[in-house]
């Protein structure tokens, strides 16, 4: 079982899709995977056209147990199933302060689904908060989307300062570059400049009309598109991060 | 966890697929995919081996599915061989499918069972968001030679939308959809018409023996059922599908003689003494091919022991079994195929079932006592050859404990079902163990006879010999050292079988209780 959080400080780099996507391959091969949906917008819920259910929200999360399980949805693909989000979510920092151990709290609530779910996918909110610091304990692998402009390595040094500032280090993290535009002198210069560091993926991730296109045919690109060549980045994504995991 | 399974039911003959959609229209949408029709064949093991995991596995042409049985959920669908009388899971591309079929599979092959028609449709019902909130398939199900066709709904519910799926069968309901089905129907069905219903063949010994029967009914039943298993194991072994039909054969006949030589006067001595006579011959005929079969299921793990540069001596040694074995399948064939021998198996089923003229003594006493008399006997023997048992022992006590383990074992299977199940499988448990290291250590003994011989048989001269005798001699060694190791584990093995608990166990089993000596008088003056 491994948990894989998929996140980044900057909103609006690709987090959701890759989620979706990630998810989507995990489940094809014969591992059952649940993708949780943490952001209160609730976008990967959208994909999967999944409703919160109408008793559900951070504080039935948060007791976990029962109160998750009878909440979860299974998508429309076999071995997939999702946690919905929920729009309370967006006070979520304020109901895990009151929780006892509270940076370790989500850990210990996914820690029963291990059992049903070989890998479990977490789509975080863009922040650092309380709930990024829950996320980053209970991870197994914070997956780090970056388009490769300044600022967001500007946003990447924070979380690397957040992290030690915890005590947890930077080994957990893997970076890969998303919503890349090969014709961009900046993208292809940046690139360069990082790929050779460590944790620095391979595969990447283009800027794409069919990706963007998800909102509105609602299914991963991978399932509705497997052709495109976005669905074959994700691919080579995936069973790139595969290959970090099992190592 | 809560995860919603399917649901199987007749469709009713009035009732068309397409009323069936138009009424879910009311609530649902509807996706309903293109229609698929295909004859499949269900294959598996002779002993279900699949089933038993609750596997199906099917093929149509080069193409195989692997799929659960109470779900109906795919596990694999991958390309492999045309399924033509028998195949072996290494007979798969390396792949999934294959390695899901190897560990489920060990030395059995996969055997063609029934051709089934298939045809239908899938479903998705989708709820306001075009999110899919049920799955349905409408399947036409038609064992092949039969008239009968099934035609089934089954429902496969999607986590979290109960609510849906009781909206669901509730128009079902409504339609006349309402007598439930298996939804392995054609599948059983073609089976029972080829005359094998799932789970009914395990080489396992399970006889349900009546309480009240006699020495000589009970022991006509386990003769019987050792028959049976004997003749449904011939025609595997005369097609050689796999080498497991030669060992069940042999196991039962094995059975019959153990049976033979344990139990005394109950059938007529004549009757014993030509029997145990025909049944060893047609043991003997089985053993060279067997031994061969031992060995060649060994290839991997003896070509392991040796160093890289000995191996294509091996090799070579391999490469000569593998002649020799069907050589010695041919003539075992020819064996089984004769007159003679088919006429020993008649008149062993004739002598079950007819009335002894003179009945042996003990035949008419209780079965129960004639169980426990036997086992008893029989634990005494293991219990006192077994405490002699040490590191040191010459191999021919060795044998000769795995023997008398042998027939101890045996006997427990024959009467398994008179006493307690529980105290009945720890007994069991117990020996097996003892056995299982006593069994390892018989194998390497036989082992070394034989490339024993095998090296004293080698012509001198040939330019593959050198390579040939340095490989079987690195086995040997091998082999020796194995031998030795175990050795240290007799005492151990036989600590647990022989402590004062399990002998106890024996004797509150077993033992003559004043009743059971009172209700025996009793017998015999009759």
């Amino acid at each position: 079982m491994s948990i894989i959080a998929v996140y980044n400080i900057k909103g609006g780099v690709g987090k959701t899709a890759a989620s979706v996507n990630l998810a989507y391959l995990s489940s094809q091969q014969r591992g059952k995977t649940l993708l949780l949906d943490m952001d209160p917008q609730g976008s990967a819920s959208f994909y999967f056209r999944i409703r919160s259910p109408k008793k559900f929200g951070t504080k039935k999360l948060l007791k976990g147990g029962r109160h998750i399980e009878d909440n979860i949805k299974g998508t429309d693909y076999p071995g997939l199933d999702m946690l919905p989000a929920d729009f309370s979510y967006r006070n979520i920092d304020i109901a895990l302060d009151e929780c006892k151990k509270s940076h370790k709290r989500l850990g210990k609530v996914l820690q029963p689904l291990h059992e049903e779910y070989d890998r479990i996918i977490l789509d975080c909110p863009p922040n650092l908060t309380l709930l990024s610091e829950n996320i980053f304990y209970a991870a197994d692998c914070i997956l780090a989307p970056v388009i490769p402009t300044t600022l967001s390595l500007l946003a990447l040094e924070q979380l690397f300062e957040f992290l030690e500032e915890i005590g947890l280090g930077r080994d957990k993290v893997l970076i890969f570059f998303s919503m890349v535009e090969k014709r961009k002198k900046m993208h292809a210069e940046m690139m360069r400049s990082l790929g050779k560091e460590n944790g620095v993926l391979q595969a990447t991730i283009p800027y794409s009309a069919d990706i963007e296109r998800m909102g509105i045919y609602r299914q991963p690109v991978a399932a509705a598109l497997p052709g495109s060549s976005a669905a074959a980045a994700y691919e080579r994504l995936w069973h790139e991060i595969q290959d970090r995991l099992v190592v | 966890m809560h995860q919603p399974g399917a649901d199987t039911w007749y469709l009713p003959d009035g009732l068309r697929a397409e009323a069936l959609f138009s009424a879910l229209t009311a609530e649902f949408g509807l996706d309903v995919a293109p229609a698929y029709a295909a004859t499949v064949v269900y294959a598996d093991s002779f002993d279900w081996r699949l089933y038993q995991q609750g596997y199906l596995l099917h093929c149509h042409g080069r193409c195989w599915t692997l799929y659960h049985g109470d779900s109906g959920e795919i596990t694999v669908q991958q390309g492999g061989p045309e399924l033509q009388g028998s195949c072996a899971a290494r007979d798969f591309p390396p792949g999934q499918l294959r390695e899901l079929l190897e560990p489920l599979l060990s030395v059995r092959c996969l055997l063609p069972l029934a051709p089934v028609s298939l045809s239908g449709r899938q479903i998705r019902l989708l709820n306001r968001d075009e999110k899919t909130v049920a799955r349905m398939v409408v399947e036409t199900q038609q064992p092949t030679g039969k008239g009968v066709a099934f035609r089934l709904v089954r429902l496969f519910g999607i986590r979290g939308y109960d609510h849906e799926q009781t909206r669901i069968r509730h128009i079902l309901e409504e339609q006349g959809v309402r007598e439930t089905a298996s939804p392995l129907i054609g599948f059983e069905e073609g089976c029972l018409a080829l005359g094998r219903r799932p789970l009914d063949y395990s080489s396992k010994f399970v006889l349900e023996l009546d309480d009240a029967s006699t020495a000589r009914q009970a022991m006509a039943r386990v003769y019987q059922t050792l028959l049976d298993n004997i003749l449904r194991n011939i025609p595997g072994v005369l097609a050689g599908w796999d080498s497991e039909f030669l060992h069940d054969l042999r196991v039962a006949i094995r059975r019959t003689r153990s049976g033979l030589s344990l139990v005394k006067q109950v059938l007529p001595e004549e009757t014993v003494d030509r029997f145990s006579r025909e049944f060893g011959r047609l043991g003997s005929l089985t053993g060279p091919t067997r031994d061969l079969d031992v060995y060649l299921l060994n290839q991997d793990a003896y070509l392991n022991r040796l160093p890289p540069a000995l191996r294509p001596g091996l090799q070579i040694f391999f490469a000569d079994l593998g002649r020799r074995r069907q050589i010695e399948q041919k003539k075992l064939a020819r064996a089984l195929r004769a007159k003679k021998n088919r006429a020993v198996l008649t008149a062993w089923h004739r002598a079950l079932k007819s009335r002894d003229r003179q009945p042996a003594p003990l035949a008419g006493i209780p079965v129960k006592e004639l169980g426990r008399k036997i086992i008893l006997k029989r634990c005494k023997r293991v219990l006192r050859d077994g405490r002699a048992l040490n590191a040191d022992s010459p191999d021919t006590e060795v044998h000769r404990l795995r023997i008398q383990c042998k027939k101890l074992r045996y006997a427990l299977e024959f009467f398994s079902s008179l006493f307690p199940k529980q105290e009945m499988q720890t007994l069991i448990r117990h020996l097996k163990k003892l056995q299982d290291i006593l069994g390892g250590f018989n194998d390497l003994s036989v082992q070394q006879e034989m490339l024993r011989l095998t090296l004293r048989d080698l012509r001198t001269g040939s330019r593959r010999n050198p390579e040939l005798t340095a490989a079987l001699g690195g086995l040997m060694q091998s082999l020796y050292q194995e031998q030795q190791e175990l050795r240290t584990h007799f005492t151990e093995a036989f600590s647990q079988f022989g402590d004062p608990e399990t002998t106890a166990l024996f004797h509150e089993l077993f033992r003559h209780d004043q009743h059971g000596r009172a209700k025996s008088a009793g017998h015999n003056e009759q």
